[in-house]
């Protein structure tokens, strides 16, 4: 199985300029990823770290102020290489739906209010397949049956639905055209628990019935462990760790990987999860050195002038930290 | 799933009966005013009018009695206050709106009927054609907003818009009837009534420069409301999520955002709608075209009560009514109220 879609040395920034003061905030910052055929990619991290402006450079649907200003990413579909700086609006158009969709945050309210749930199935299927009306009826009759959605949601309004309910309709209308490469970002955020596990093994059910990758997106180490097959831990726009989930789950190296584990609620024990120190840094301006110093309880010197570069720790598993660079070598 | 199904009984109790009930209580309330308010006045119309009378010629006294006697009960002012209220609700359910003081014998009712349908005439298609132009220019030069020609059809209206009314229509009259002598200066049409080709294009031919002057300002005012109701639509999740699918903007454009950016604006169509009744009275005088508004105009220049009086009646019917339409017709532009 091939690379997908990859990134090298992605940088995106949103530059703003408002009464003549400029402000340059690096939301994705050096970013190289290699997303394989047929994988779940899960990408963490906290509010603001980048998760969303990423997905979205990924998905080629952003606008000024929001720039590319280095880096690729670079598209491996039916057998083409694709560069995306080098698409026309006219080939991106063509490849949405069909080939690449995209499950939004906050499906409340992705679904128009005034259109019922088939007539908007019509709207997204005819407008990458030539089909009549009662065909895409069918066709959408048929996929939300495969999906264990009640067949009266088709006729309904989108009040008419339940916010769980609604966000599965919004899955099955993003997932319709079978998409090799399916983007989800926060799938499950504001869903109760209940209705989350419900949305997970849909999404799951989706993915691995045409083998289709997706790259999830949510600050939700929970979904991760459920869904991913890898998991790439962004901070301040960064890449700091990238490994398969039980790599990560279990032997989380980097400190904020370990403080974003050692942060979730366990069953077997009862005392009180610490918080990871501090706040987020803005991303205008940035720490130097490793951006995590300033709240890392391991910080040396060198952290603080001079940027860890990711390295390859274990075999498959990659973090950007100067201690564990250290100890690595001190252990060789 | 929170799906629930109104029951049709259940709609007619909670939904459509109360409205009816109000429709019915806006009218009752509003006519009854419209008798009160008269009757407040110091002013009594039948002096005024043996006044008129007498003021140039002497009558004998006896056929001024007998003429103040017929005048009274012709006026429906006999008797005390809640005694000519009974009368005046009995006559309005015959039909009857009296007499006109300016054409003396001649019932309200025939002049009004005179000119309504040429008020009809003029103002629903004027009213239709804005709104359609105004609603679907506002949501295209709202969603492509950054098109020069959007840029410039706004600046255009907004230019336009605060012009008053009678400059335009003095404009218009001035350069295409008076100057190019393109349009008619007076009337409503020409020749024998009837539907043939000839007479229905002096209808048009007549009716042009006025129906272009209103035109002109609604037109804007409904141009510049859609254009800021597209501006918040178009960066709704569900509108933005459709251009991510690349749903073809012709669709977009027309049920995603149209759509949506219609609902308040078909309240507004209703109630300009209703409206009709009062006549467009600048218009009408501007242009001397002979519709209820020139009638009611040439009332309130010659103290003519019963016929303000009844084109006040039919207007607060007609407002009335329709936003009851528009309210039973609602679920229908927004599902989202069906289930209230």
């Amino acid at each position: 199985m091939g690379t997908i879609i990859e990134t090298n040395n992605l940088r995106a920034y949103y530059i703003t300029k408002a009464y003549g003061v400029e402000r340059t905030v690096k939301a994705v910052d050096d970013i190289t990823l290699r997303i394989q055929e047929g994988e779940v990619y899960g990408i963490a991290g906290e509010s603001g770290c980048g998760k969303s402006t990423l997905l979205r450079i990924l998905l080629g649907a952003y606008q000024p102020p929001l720039t590319v200003v280095g880096g690729e990413v670079i598209y491996h579909l039916d057998g083409e290489e694709m560069n995306a700086a080098d698409m026309s609006e006219e080939q991106q158009r063509d490849l949405k739906w069909r080939t690449i969709s995209y499950i939004p945050q906050g499906s409340m309210h992705v679904l128009n209010p005034v259109r019922r749930i088939r007539d908007t199935f019509h709207d997204f299927i005819s407008a990458h397949r030539d089909v009549t009306k009662k065909e895409s009826f069918q066709l959408t009759a048929e996929y939300l049956r495969d999906l264990g959605l009640p067949e009266k949601v088709m006729a309904s309004y989108p009040h008419q639905l339940s916010g769980g309910m609604r966000q599965r309709v919004t899955i099955a209308l993003a997932t319709i055209l079978w998409p090799k490469l399916i983007f989800a970002d926060e799938p499950t955020t504001a869903l109760d628990v209940v209705v989350q596990r419900g949305v997970i093994q849909m999404l799951k059910d989706v993915q691995q019935k045409e083998g289709s990758t997706l790259v999830l997106i949510t600050h939700d180490i929970g979904v991760h462990a459920n869904l991913a097959d890898r998991i790439g831990i962004l901070y301040a726009g960064k890449l700091v760790e990238e490994s398969d989930t039980k790599t990560i789950l279990e032997n989380p190296r980097h400190p904020y990987t370990r403080f974003l584990i050692e942060s979730l609620p366990s069953l077997d024990s009862r005392e009180e999860r610490l918080a990871i120190p501090g706040r987020p840094p803005a991303l205008d301006r940035p720490p130097s050195g490793c951006r995590f110093h300033e709240r890392c309880p391991l910080a040396k010197d060198v952290c603080k002038t001079i940027e860890p570069e990711l390295i390859e720790i274990e075999p498959k598993h990659f973090t950007a930290c100067h201690v564990v660079e250290e100890e690595l070598n001190v252990a060789v | 799933m929170g799906e629930t199904k109104a029951h049709p009984m259940n709609l007619l109790r909670t939904y459509i009966l109360p409205r009816i009930l109000q429709w019915a209580l806006v009218i009752f309330v509003g006519i009854s005013a419209t008798f009160l308010i008269p009757r407040l006045s110091p002013i009594n119309p039948v002096d005024e009018m043996i006044g008129r009378m007498t003021a140039f010629a002497s009558i004998d006294p006896h056929a001024v009695v007998s003429m103040r006697e017929s005048a009274t009960a012709l006026f429906g002012l006999e008797g005390t206050l809640l005694e000519q209220y009974g009368r005046f609700w009995a006559r309005l359910f015959t039909g009857d709106l009296g007499v006109s003081f300016g054409n003396f014998p001649r019932p309200v009712s025939d002049i009004i009927a005179a000119g309504l349908p040429w008020t009809i005439g003029l103002l629903s298609v004027a009213i239709l054609i804005s709104w359609v132009s105004g609603v679907f220019l506002g949501a295209l030069a709202g969603y492509f907003h950054d098109r020069r020609w959007a840029q410039f059809l706004e600046r255009f209206v907004v230019v336009v818009y605060p012009i008053p009314y009678l400059i335009i229509a003095f404009v218009l009259i001035f350069v295409f009837a008076w100057w190019l002598k393109w349009f008619p200066l007076v009337g409503g049409s020409r020749g024998q009534p009837g539907l043939t080709w000839d007479y229905i294009s002096t209808l048009l031919y007549f009716g042009f420069l006025p129906a272009l002057s209103l035109v002109i300002g609604s037109t804007a005012f409904r141009f510049i409301m859609a254009k800021s109701l597209t501006t918040t639509e178009i960066a709704s999740d569900y509108v933005q999520y459709a251009e991510l699918a690349a749903v073809p903007k012709r669709k977009i454009i027309l049920f995603y955002v149209a759509r949506n950016t219609m609902l308040p604006q078909v309240t507004d169509l209703a109630l300009s709608l209703g409206a009709l009744f009062e006549g467009a009275l600048i218009t009408e005088v501007l242009f001397a075209y002979p519709g209820l508004g020139f009638v009611l105009y040439n009332a309130i220049y010659n103290a003519d009560y019963n016929i303000i009086m009844g084109i006040t009646l039919l207007s607060i019917a007609g407002i009335a009514t329709a936003s009851l339409i528009i309210d039973l017709l609602y679920p229908i532009f927004d599902p989202r109220v069906r289930l209230r």
